[in-house]
C-alpha cells in the first residue's frame, strides 16, 4: 500500500516530478564526476606504470623521471649492483635524447630513448620488428607522420645538435623497423626509440655510459618497499621511487583537483538534498489534509513517513539512474579538456569510471534523498490532526 | 653553522688565506624545510651523492620570496640562486647559459633591439617574454578551459534547481492565486506580482551569492597560498565577473518565475482549488 | 440507553490558543453514550461539537477531564496507542469525504485493514463486501474524482467499518451534499445502527439530527440539552 500511494503521488503531478528527477539527475551526474576524479587520475597513473610490470623506477636524485637533464652515470655498475639482490628481476637502463631528421628544406625533431628491446617497458610494438639491429629504429606514428616515412624507410639521424656551429656530435643512417606505441607518450609529440648502444654511440663522450632512468621489476613477491630502501642505500645518488611513491607525489601535485572535486561533489550532494527536501516540503503541504485523515483513520505515524520518504527516494533513485547515464557523458568532456595538458600521457585519465565510484555516489544520493524526505514528512505526521482537519476544512 | 663574522674574524686572527666563502639566496620553502637561516654555511655540489669533485663551502647570504610563477606551483622543488660563475663551475656546463633577459628603457628600444639581434643571432633567438609567457602558460590554459566547462555545467544545473524550486515553490500557492483571480485580478497582474516577487529574491540572492563568493575567493587564495607558500593569487574576483554572475542570475531567476507563474495562472481557478 | 456505556466523559474541558486568546471550546463536558446508540451532537457554529467529537475519537486529547471508550481511558494515550486504538476501535467519516484521490474505491476501503495488517485476500473480500453493502459493488475500481459527492461519502463510510469499529464517527457527514444524496446516507447510517453499529454524528443538518434516536445540544461549550426520540 505504500508503495502505492507513493507512486500514485509521483504520477498525480507529473511534470513536478520529472522537473525534479532532472535536477536530481543533474547533482547525480556532478557527484559521479567528481568522484571519478577525486580517485581517477591515481588509478590510471597506477595502472599505466604497471603496464609493464615494473615496480620501481630509479631517477636521478631529487628528480622524477625525465623531468630534468640530469642522467644517472655508471650504467654497467649500477646494473651490476642491482643484479646482486635476489628480488630484482629485470633491470632496463632507459637513455633520453634529442635527435633530428632532415625533410627537406627542414628538420623534424624527436624525442629517442635508447633501449635494451629484451627488457624495454616504453611502448609496444604495433606493426613491424623490434630494435634487434644496431642500425634500426622506432617511430610512433606521430613521428613516421611528420617524416612522411614508413617501415622500411632509411633516415639520416643526427643527435647533440649545437646552435651556435649548427653541427651534431652524431650522425647515422638507422632503418625503420617497426611502429610503435609509447606507454608514456603524450598526445601529439613524435617519439623514437633505437638500442642504447647505438644512441651512446651517437652523443657527446661526456653523455655516455650515463641513462636517464632505470626500471626496475622484482620477482613475484617481493616486498617493493624493502627492495626500494635497499636501493637507496646502495645507490646513494638516485632516487628510487615505489609506485606507491610515484602515485603520493603525483597526488601532491595533482592535489587541486581533488580537492576541487570533493568541493563540488559535497555542493552537488546537498543541492540534490535541497530539491529533493522542497519537493517533499511541498508535496506533503498540500497534502496535510490527507495526511491528517490518514492518520485519524489509524495509519501510525511512522507508516505515513514511510510513504514520503519512500517518494523522496524513489526520486533520487530516478535521478542517480538519469544522471550516471549523463555523467557519464559530461565526464568524458571534462577528460577531454584536461588530457590536453602538455606533456601528459596519452594514456591517463583525470576521470576514470570505477564501478565502485558508481555505487558510492548511488548510495550517497539514496541516503540523502532519505534524509531530505524524512524530516518534512515527520513533520507533517506529526501535525496536530484536529487542527489540521480543522484547517484543511477552512481552507 | 658558523656566521660569516666568525669566519671573517678566524680568517684574520690565522692569517688564513682561504678566501671567504661565497653567498647564495635560498627560497623560503627551502629555509623552512632545511632549517636554514642567513649567515649559516653549507656545501653544495652539482652532483648528488659522493662520486663528484669535493664540495664547495656557500654561506646563506639571503632568503628570498618566490614570485607569482604559475608553472612552479605545485612542485615541490626548492628554488636556490648562486653566482652565475660558480654555477657554470659546479653544474660543468662551461662558459653557456640557458638565456639572458634584456630590459630596455622603452617599447621602441625594444622593438628595435629585437630585431637587432635577431639579425645578428648566431645559435640563439630573442623572444619578447610576453611571447614566452603565452607559450609556458599552456598548462593553465588548460585549467582555465576545465574551470569554465564546471562554470557552464553549474550555469545549467543552476538554471534546472532555479527552475524547480520556482515551480514548487509558487504551486504550493496555487490556492492563493485561485483566489486572487477568482477575485477578477488578471493573469498578467498575478504573473508580473510573482515574476516581482522572483526578481527580488534573484537581486538578495545576487548579492549574497557575491558576498558568498568573496569570502570563498579569499578562503581558496589563502589555502593555496600556504599550501603551495606561493604569492600566487589563485582567484580573482573582479567588477567584469561580479557583473556578469549578478545579470546570469538575474535573468535566470526572474525567468524561472516567470515559467512558474506562467503555468499556474493558465490553469483555470477552480482546477487549482482542486474541483 | 440500549446497552452498556461505550462512551464515557466526566467534566472534559478542552481550551486551546487562538492567535493570542485563549478559546475555552468545552467547558466542563459530562456525557455517557451507550452501546447501540444513534447520536446526534447538535447546536450552532463555535459550540464545541466538532471538538467533543474528536475528543471521543482520540485525535485530540482534554486540556482536563477523562474520557473512555469501550471501558478503555483514552485520555493521556501516547500518539502511538491512539493511532492503533483508532485504528481497530474506531470509523470515522468526515464532511469533505478524504478519499485518497490516487486510489479506487476499493483501495481506499482496503486502506486501514493493510494498516491492520489483515491478509491480503481476506481485506480485499471484505471491502468488496463493504461496498456492496453501501450500494457501491459497480463502482469498487473508480477513483474519487469518478464518483458523485454522495458515493464517495459512502466509500468514505464503507472505509470507516473496514476494521469492524466499536463506533462511528461522523462530522458534518451530509454537509456537502444535496438533499437528495444526504437523504440516502441518512438512511445508510439508519440501517448501520439497526444493524448494531453505535453512531455519533455531529451535524447542522436537522433531518439527520431527527433520524437519529438521541439529540444532544451543545451551546458555548457545554451540553445545554439531551433528548431520546421515540
Amino acid at each position: 500500500m505504500k508503495l502505492t500511494l507513493a507512486k500514485a503521488s509521483l504520477v498525480r503531478h507529473r511534470s513536478r516530478t520529472i522537473l525534479a528527477v532532472l535536477g536530481v539527475a543533474i547533482a547525480a551526474a556532478m557527484l559521479l564526476d567528481m568522484v571519478m576524479l577525486a580517485s581517477g587520475m591515481r588509478e590510471s597513473f597506477r595502472e599505466l606504470l604497471m603496464t609493464r610490470g615494473f615496480e620501481i623506477r630509479l631517477a636521478p636524485k631529487g628528480t622524477l623521471p625525465f623531468d630534468t637533464d640530469a642522467t644517472i652515470p655508471g650504467v654497467r655498475a649500477v646494473t651490476d649492483i642491482l643484479r646482486t639482490n635476489p628480488d630484482i628481476e629485470t633491470i632496463s637502463p632507459v637513455m633520453g635524447a634529442s635527435i633530428h631528421i632532415p625533410v627537406g628544406e627542414r628538420n623534424v625533431s624527436s624525442a629517442a630513448l635508447g633501449i635494451d628491446p629484451s627488457v624495454q617497458g616504453d611502448y609496444e610494438l604495433l606493426l613491424g620488428e623490434d630494435v634487434t639491429r644496431s642500425d634500426a629504429i622506432v617511430a610512433n606514428d606521430y613521428l613516421l607522420e611528420q617524416l612522411g616515412a614508413k617501415i622500411g624507410d632509411t633516415l639520416n639521424v643526427a643527435t647533440g645538435y649545437d646552435p651556435q656551429t649548427r653541427s651534431y656530435t652524431g650522425q647515422r643512417r638507422l632503418v625503420i623497423t617497426g611502429r610503435v606505441r609509447f606507454i608514456y607518450g603524450a598526445a601529439q609529440q613524435p617519439g623514437s626509440a633505437m638500442r642504447r648502444e647505438t644512441l651512446e654511440g651517437m652523443v657527446e663522450p661526456e653523455r655516455r655510459d650515463r641513462v636517464s632512468l632505470f626500471m626496475v621489476s622484482l620477482r613475484k613477491g617481493a616486498d617493493i618497499e624493502q627492495a626500494r630502501s635497499w636501493i637507496a642505500e646502495q645507490l646513494p645518488n638516485v632516487t628510487a621511487i615505489s609506485i606507491a611513491t610515484a602515485i603520493a607525489q603525483v597526488d601532491q601535485r595533482l592535489s587541486y583537483f581533488r580537492q576541487l572535486a570533493f568541493i563540488l561533489g559535497a555542493v552537488s550532494l546537498f543541492v540534490g538534498f535541497l530539491l529533493v527536501t522542497t519537493l517533499v516540503t511541498v508535496s506533503v503541504n498540500e497534502r496535510a489534509g490527507e495526511i491528517a485523515v490518514m492518520r485519524a483513520i489509524g495509519v501510525s505515524r511512522a507508516h505515513v513517513v514511510q510513504q514520503i520518504v519512500i517518494e523522496g527516494v524513489a526520486i533520487s533513485a530516478g535521478g542517480a539512474v538519469l544522471g550516471l547515464a549523463l555523467g557519464l557523458v559530461t565526464a568524458r568532456y571534462l577528460n577531454a579538456i584536461l588530457s590536453a595538458f602538455p606533456g601528459l600521457p596519452v594514456a591517463i585519465d583525470f576521470f576514470l569510471f570505477q564501478p565502485r565510484a558508481a555505487w558510492s555516489a548511488l548510495a550517497l544520493l539514496i541516503a540523502s534523498g532519505i534524509a531530505a524526505g524524512i524530516y518534512p514528512a515527520w513533520r507533517a505526521a506529526s501535525l496536530p490532526i484536529a487542527e489540521t482537519l480543522r484547517r484543511e476544512a477552512i481552507a | 653553522m658558523i656566521s660569516p663574522l666568525a669566519t671573517f674574524l678566524a680568517a684574520l686572527v690565522l692569517q688564513d688565506s682561504t678566501p671567504m666563502p661565497r653567498t647564495i639566496a635560498i627560497d623560503e620553502a627551502f629555509a623552512e624545510a632545511a632549517h636554514l637561516n642567513v649567515g649559516d654555511r653549507v656545501s653544495i655540489s652539482g652532483r648528488p651523492g659522493t662520486e663528484t669533485a669535493p664540495a664547495e663551502w656557500v654561506v646563506v647570504g639571503a632568503i628570498f620570496r618566490r614570485g607569482a610563477d604559475p608553472s612552479e606551483v605545485a612542485r615541490a622543488d626548492f628554488k636556490v640562486r648562486l653566482h652565475l660563475d660558480q654555477l657554470q663551475r659546479l653544474s660543468g656546463y662551461g662558459d653557456r647559459v640557458d638565456r639572458f633577459a634584456i630590459a630596455t628603457t622603452d617599447s621602441a628600444d625594444m622593438a628595435r633591439t629585437l630585431e637587432r639581434v635577431n639579425r645578428q643571432a648566431f645559435g640563439f633567438r630573442a623572444y619578447r617574454s610576453r611571447e614566452i609567457a603565452v607559450e609556458t602558460s599552456r598548462t593553465f590554459l588548460v585549467v582555465s578551459r576545465f574551470h569554465r566547462a564546471i562554470g557552464v555545467i553549474t550555469i545549467v544545473a543552476s538554471s534546472v534547481f532555479l527552475l524547480c524550486i520556482m515551480v514548487l515553490k509558487v504551486e504550493e500557492r496555487r490556492r492563493d492565486i485561485a483566489a486572487l483571480r477568482l477575485m477578477g485580478i488578471s493573469r498578467a497582474s498575478v504573473a508580473q506580482s510573482i515574476v516581482i516577487e522572483a526578481a527580488l529574491v534573484a537581486v538578495l540572492g545576487s548579492a549574497l551569492g557575491v558576498l558568498l563568493g568573496w569570502v570563498a575567493s579569499l578562503f581558496v587564495n589563502s589555502h593555496y597560498q600556504a599550501l603551495y607558500q606561493t604569492p600566487l593569487a589563485f582567484s580573482i574576483i573582479t567588477g567584469p565577473i561580479v557583473a556578469f554572475a549578478v545579470t546570469l542570475s538575474l535573468v535566470l531567476g526572474i525567468a524561472a518565475g516567470l515559467a512558474a507563474s506562467l503555468r499556474l495562472v493558465r490553469t483555470p481557478p477552480l482546477t487549482l482549488l482542486g474541483r | 440507553m440500549t446497552g452498556p456505556a461505550i462512551v464515557s466523559l466526566r467534566e472534559v474541558k478542552r481550551d486551546y490558543a487562538l492567535g493570542a486568546e485563549r478559546v475555552h471550546a468545552l467547558q466542563g463536558v459530562t456525557l455517557d453514550v451507550a452501546s447501540g446508540d444513534y447520536v446526534a451532537i447538535v447546536g450552532p457554529s463555535g459550540c464545541g461539537k466538532s471538538t467533543l467529537l474528536n475528543l471521543i475519537g482520540v485525535i485530540d486529547q482534554p486540556t482536563s477531564g477523562t474520557v473512555s471508550i469501550a471501558g478503555k481511558r483514552v485520555d493521556g494515550m501516547s500518539d502511538r496507542e491512539a493511532t492503533t486504538f483508532r485504528l481497530r476501535s474506531i470509523g470515522f467519516v468526515f464532511q469533505r469525504f478524504y478519499l485518497m484521490p490516487i486510489l479506487s474505491a476499493l483501495e481506499n476501503v482496503v486502506l486501514p485493514m493493510a494498516e491492520a495488517k489483515v491478509p491480503p485476500r481476506e481485506r480485499t473480500k471484505r471491502a468488496a463486501e463493504l461496498l456492496d453493502y453501501v450500494g457501491l459493488s459497480a463502482r469498487l475500481n473508480h477513483r474519487p474524482s469518478e464518483l458523485s459527492g454522495g458515493e464517495q461519502q459512502r466509500v468514505a463510510i464503507a472505509r470507516s467499518l473496514a476494521n469492524r469499529p466499536s463506533l462511528l464517527l461522523a462530522d458534518e457527514p451530509t454537509g456537502e451534499l444535496d438533499a437528495h444524496t444526504g437523504a440516502e446516507i441518512i438512511s445508510l447510517f439508519q440501517r448501520l445502527n439497526a444493524d448494531g453499529t453505535t453512531i455519533v454524528v455531529v451535524t447542522h443538518d436537522e433531518d439527520l439530527a431527527t433520524a437519529a434516536r438521541r439529540q444532544i445540544h451543545m451551546r458555548d461549550g457545554r451540553i445545554v440539552g439531551d433528548a431520546f426520540e421515540i
